[in-house]
């Protein structure tokens, strides 16, 4: 029997809610400040086939990734003969199973209903150590996996209701701060109660088989919704290539889309072979970051469930980049690459969307970390900073933000200095950073600071330092980002993609993020607003008299 | 003519004023469209249009929407020119706020304009530390360059210097400085307006204060001007956006205070019947023509957040961080839903039925008034349904069924439902969404909703209320007397109410609570001298005293009750935290980040009558046929004005009054009681 639309439609929000509810719990009970304030975690619900139903929309990077997780899982699981039963919860973290870094970590929860399983409750956390060489576990130098910290491959956590602290153990031996940890994981637990409760209310409300048919018809909704997005868009095949940095050198990112009435290819043949670097993006990143540019490009609002997954396949040949064989190092692919993965698509979207499209933004994440000892005590701060977006068609990039993969809130200032022995001389908007265009691309950032005592080591994972943010339709680039430390001494040393800085007092950092491309002709570009960037200081006369000829 | 009461709400569309007759309780409102060039000339003639003798005045409560109107630029007064002065390398921290957007996956978003061009935006050497000790000094003849250029071209100048809020001696020396220069324009400091850590939100409170000051001070002196003209000799005040109310010439020094404060009357007004009641837990449902919003009340105060920003966005009942300006002000804490009898159904591209946020307001309105709309409202629905009459707001509109079913049937045959089923699709998925604002205030808030009484207010409020209380698991429903007056009533029950705080920022130790006991009695008596002038009589003042205590390392921090007792207080912070997040960790060292007091006036309220209750079944006026999703069902229709307390009737029954509609669906019970709210019980 069919389920009437309105009782999908009510079911269908009823699922999102509780995946939402979840979220909430998650935050409320967390230990760290990343799943707190950053909200860096996602929640969800799966069919019992381990297909999306519903997903609160807390950061794009989990946004594919959570389907590629429990697909694999379930998988693993099956291979090592292992079966679920009511009560249990799997653990995993690796990332060549559960698609993003080691850092966060995946809880999935079978649900059974009158002893028949009815569905997975999921929830993925960022943990804010898990172990290895460095303090916060992204380590910039790392060579394999391993290096990165505690590696979990599926197993469970809890068995029929009884918490396994063999696992949870084995877990907390390897993190630098067990309590954290163990917090976290509780917290994630917490999350999974509510949802279970609440699922339970839902099947008892409206029946088992009204549910899953209901669920069913969900999916359908999300792959109409998409079929009808494709409807209007022309058909083909469009590359694009772009870049990645690794040192000196530069790795291909190349991506082809294959767009038909019923179907969308996103292919990444061609794309540089893994590397020795933590730059490389498993499998779910790459997932993530395609259906993050196809939501964005073909309608913010597309609901986000396995449906639409069945009309979006993205191949990503084993060993390259964008999909590297274990044990790679991968901390910085849910960074840097998962953005770059985006510019790409984009890139291949205009040739297809000429119009919806903006010109390239400043594609990086611009992670610093730094950390020493003060007062006998080990400190470690870690923030990303924004840069300017692509000029866009009918608007200009906007100065000073994030973009894309991440959305995270920086620091204060005032805070930071409170808790860390750091100084900030400059935080504002990188004037002449724009790509120049009818509708400029937005500045990039300036974060200037020093330490106040003490020794520090500090290190930067950022892009867009060799390569520059594109332009579109006749747009110029955006300026790359330069990175440099001025030592005490005069020394001036300047900074690549990955690098590691010793530090002292006297010493000031010096981080300028890219700016954004620019979109259209400069010489489109309304007089009155070149005059205005130039009395706002945005650029210097001399910069609107090469580009806009003033 | 009798003694009465007069409240003002002006909002960027309406402008009502409510007339509270103190010798029988009697309430009326007088509604007008808003002049949004010259707002003040609306409240002049509502009160001639409702004929209100203003001698007989005691005096008038005013409410506004006006700040967030004039921030989103709906209102047409002339803006100031503002200047803003900063530490050397942050003028842009006001631009880049905390570098987030406001939507994750539109490409095309704006983030808030800057109320404050960049090249209007200067910068000053001076640096102090987080320890208050002055790293960098200011540079005075840069600042006296700064205010050569500025002299004579604004109106207000705001100074935010990094860590002022620790030790404010630059900004004061730098205000000095100006004013010896000859500038005349006014001077708002941050260390004055909000003087806590947090420099992106510290600068836009304090230019969003800036801003709004020559404007609303403006506005208040003409509003003034005006109502003495025609003999008003009492005194006017102003509701802020906490819901407590303050004087005049307060109000002027903070404008920031009173940005939103219309929407909170709706929350005062139920936490003045939850105290009158005795509830400890209630929410308030308040629906209108083109929102739902829901307020939390937990014993007989209303939840207030600071997490607030003017002039920004609301997604599915929560703010967007990012979409506007953020404001350190107490606010009722408010959750809003664009669903109102006027909201539109559609089908969207996935062939989903939605409900909203498109609204036909007032104009075009609902495609049943016949004046024009064509899309099918919440309105239309609950007609077709049976639950609304045709004749609507005493006869002032006679709807036309066969427009409402005519629209439906657009979004019905896409459904393959008939009309009535698609109707009561649109109920449905509106009241998924209604659930939804109340699940914001109360689960996400920690609270449990099955605890608490719901309020049912507003002119659709009452149509949906029972719905909506067994999605949440609510037992009890209240609709007060006037459900479609009731949020003006909140005007005319606030109490007077004064915010202060000063950081502390130091740990939590015995030996220092002396300390904190001393900067407590410094804000209360600040804040007991500032309610006395307002006008409340000194054994009607309540004062609480507040910490906002974290463990070291922890970004947010919890309000606590102080008490005098070291322990105690250590216990009461451990045990909340352990209540919100689930741990506590009582090796941890406890910091106190803010010391707090809310002085509360509590004024002289008009009583609610108490009437005597006689148990006895009503008589139905009529019957209608309604809709329950599957059959046609007969269900009685009773007049609100016949119904005497101790009326009980079952469900299915609909009453109907001038203002408001009431569905008691089936299993439902509703009793008048003796304030002559209804109340109504699942059974």
């Amino acid at each position: 029997m069919s389920v009437d639309k309105v009782t999908v439609e009510v079911i269908r929000n009823a699922c999102i809610f509780i995946a939402e509810e979840m979220g909430i719990v998650l935050r409320r009970t967390a230990y760290s400040p990343n799943i707190k304030d950053r909200l860096d975690m996602s929640c969800a619900i799966f069919s019992s086939r381990g297909e999306l139903v519903a997903q609160a929309e807390h950061i794009p990077v989990h946004l594919g990734s959570m389907t590629v997780c429990v697909e694999n899982t379930l998988k693993y699981l099956d291979e090592k003969g292992v079966s679920l039963s009511e009560g249990d919860v799997v653990i995993v973290n690796d990332p060549y199973i559960a698609g993003t870094h080691l850092n966060d970590i995946t809880l999935i929860k079978p649900f059974y209903f009158k002893g028949e399983l009815a569905g997975f409750i999921v929830n993925k956390a960022h943990h804010v150590d898990v172990g290895g060489k460095t303090p916060g576990s992204i380590n910039p130098m790392a060579k394999s996996l391993y290096e990165e910290g505690v590696v979990i491959e599926p197993v469970k956590i809890v068995e029929k209701g009884e918490l396994n602290r063999r696992v949870l153990e084995e877990l907390l031996g390897n993190v630098r701060v067990p309590e954290y940890t163990k917090g976290d994981i509780k917290a994630q637990l917490a999350s999974l109660n509510v949802g279970e409760r609440r699922m339970e209310e839902i099947f008892n409300k409206y029946g088992y088989s009204t549910v899953i048919e209901a669920w069913s018809m969900v999916l359908d909704y999300g792959e109409r919704y998409l079929l009808e997005k494709l409807r209007k868009v022309r058909g083909g095949t469009y590359s694009a290539v772009d870049f990645l940095e690794y040192g000196e050198e530069l790795l291909k990112l190349k991506c082809t889309l294959n767009i038909s009435s019923n179907m969308i290819i996103i292919d990444f043949k061609g794309s540089s072979k893994q590397v020795d670097a933590p730059i490389n993006a498993v499998y779910g990143v790459t997932y993530s970051a395609s259906c993050y540019a196809v939501k964005s490009i073909l309608d913010p609002d597309l609901p986000m469930n396995h449906g639409i997954l069945r009309r979006l396949r993205v191949e990503a040949s084993l060993g390259s980049i964008v999909n590297p064989i274990k044990p790679a190092p991968v901390a910085a692919g849910n960074l840097e690459t998962s953005q770059r993965i985006v510019d790409v698509i984009h890139l291949a979207f205009s040739k297809c969307l000429p119009g919806r499209v903006p010109a390239a933004p400043h594609g990086s994440m611009n992670n610093v970390m730094i950390g020493g000892v003060f007062d006998g005590k080990k400190w470690a701060f870690y923030e990303t900073i924004g840069g300017g977006m692509g000029g866009r068609p009918g608007r200009e990039g906007v100065d000073g933000v994030h973009v894309n993969m991440t959305n995270t809130l920086n620091t204060p200032i005032e805070i930071a200095e409170r808790e860390y022995p750091i100084l900030f001389l400059e935080y504002s908007l990188r004037e002449n950073s724009c790509g120049h265009g009818e509708y400029r691309g937005g500045l990039g950032i300036r974060r200037v600071f020093t330490i106040r005592r003490g020794r520090a080591i500090f290190s930067l994972v950022a892009s867009r330092i060799k390569t520059k943010p594109w332009g579109l339709m006749g747009g110029g680039p955006g300026k790359p980002g330069e990175h440099y430390v001025l030592k005490k001494d005069g020394r001036r040393i300047s900074l690549k993609g990955n690098d590691v800085v010793e530090l002292e007092p006297g010493d000031v950092v010096y981080i300028r993020t890219p700016g954004g491309g620019g979109y259209g002709r400069p010489e489109n570009r309304s007089r009155e607003l070149v005059l205005r960037d130039v009395e706002e200081g945005r650029i210097s006369l001399e910069e609107a008299r090469i580009h806009y000829g003033l | 003519m009798a003694r009465c009461r007069i409240g003002v709400d002006v909002g960027g569309t309406f402008t009502d004023v409510t007339v509270l007759n103190c010798e029988n309780g009697d309430l009326r409102i007088v509604k007008i469209l808003t002049d949004v060039d010259e707002p003040w000339r609306s409240i002049i003639a509502c009160i001639e249009l409702g004929g209100i003798e203003l001698r007989s005045v005691e005096h008038i409560v005013h409410a506004t929407t006006l700040g967030s109107n004039l921030l989103l630029g709906q209102v047409g007064l002339v803006k100031p020119r503002i200047a803003l002065i900063t530490t050397k390398g942050f003028r842009d921290v006001f631009e880049i706020g905390r570098q987030n957007r406001p939507s994750l996956y539109n490409l095309f978003f704006e983030k808030p304009k800057p109320l404050v061009p960049r090249n209007m935006r200067f910068e000053v050497e001076e640096r102090i530390s987080t320890e208050g000790e002055i790293i960098k000094p200011l540079d005075v003849e840069g600042l006296r360059r700064i205010a050569r250029k500025i002299k004579g071209l604004v109106d207000v100048v705001a100074i935010v210097f990094l860590h002022s809020y620790v030790n404010p001696v630059h900004e004061r020396e730098a205000r000095r400085i100006l004013v010896e220069e000859g500038v005349s324009a006014e001077i708002i400091l941050s260390s004055e307006v909000d003087p806590h850590p947090g420099e992106y939100e510290r600068t836009s409170t304090t230019v969003v204060n800036a801003y709004l000051k020559p404007l609303l001070s403006n506005y208040l002196e003409k509003l003034l001007g005006e109502l003495g003209e025609k003999g008003f000799n009492s005194k006017i005040l102003v509701m802020q956006s906490s819901g407590g109310l303050t004087n005049i010439s307060r109000a002027v020094e903070t404008p920031v205070a009173f940005i939103e404060s219309g929407p909170a009357a709706g929350a005062i007004a139920v936490a003045y019947y939850s105290n009158m009641y005795g509830h400890e837990l209630s929410m308030g449902f308040d629906m209108g023509g083109t929102t739902a919003k829901a307020s939390m009340i937990v014993e007989g105060d209303p939840l207030i957040t600071l997490d607030y920003e003017v002039g920004g966005k609301v997604h599915s009942g929560r703010i967007v961080k990012g979409s506007g300006y953020p404001v350190r002000y107490p606010f009722i804490d408010l959750a809003e839903v664009s669903a109102g009898g006027g909201s539109i159904a559609w089908i969207d591209e996935g062939g989903t039925l939605r409900v909203g946020p498109m609204s036909a307001g007032s104009s075009p309105g609902p495609a049943c008034y016949g004046r024009g709309g064509v899309e099918p409202t919440i309105t239309d629905a609950n007609l077709v349904l049976g639950r609304l009459s045709r004749i609507l707001a005493g006869g002032e509109i006679v709807a036309d069924e066969s427009l409402a079913r005519k629209a439906i049937g657009k979004i019905a045959s896409k459904l393959s439902l008939s009309i009535e089923e698609a109707a009561y699709g649109i109920i449905k998925i509106a009241n998924t969404l209604m659930s939804k604002a109340l699940r914001i205030v109360s689960i996400e808030r920690g609270i449990d909703p099955r605890k608490a009484t719901l309020y049912a207010f507003g002119g659709a409020g009452p149509l949906h209320a029972a719905e909506i209380a067994v999605e949440l698991g609510v037992r009890e429903i209240i609709v007060p007397k006037n459900p479609g007056a009731f949020s003006a009533f909140g005007l005319l029950v606030a109490d007077y109410r004064v915010d202060l705080s000063a950081p502390y920022l130091k740990p939590l130790r015995e030996e220092s609570l002396l300390e904190v006991a001393e900067l407590l009695e410094k804000l209360s008596m600040r804040g007991t001298k500032a309610v006395l002038e307002e006008g409340a009589s000194e054994s009607n003042i309540k004062v609480v005293g507040m910490l906002d205590l974290r463990y070291r390392g922890e970004r947010s921090s919890l309000t606590i009750p102080y008490v005098e007792n070291y322990n105690a207080l250590l216990d009461v912070f451990h045990r909340k935290h352990l209540e919100t997040y689930g741990f506590r960790s009582e090796e941890e060292e406890v910091i106190v980040d803010t010391v707090k007091v809310t002085v509360i006036g509590i004024t002289d309220k008009p009583v609610m009558p108490r009437r005597r209750v006689e148990e006895h079944r009503p008589v139905a006026t009529g019957f209608r046929r309604i809709f329950d999703g599957y059959n046609w069902i007969d269900s009685s229709v009773y007049s609100r004005s016949m119904l005497k307390p101790g009326a009980l009737l079952k469900g299915p029954s609909i009453i109907e009054s001038y203002d408001s509609t009431i569905y008691v669906p089936e299993g439902f019970t509703a009793v008048v009681d003796e304030y002559e709210s209804i109340r109504i019980t699942c059974r």
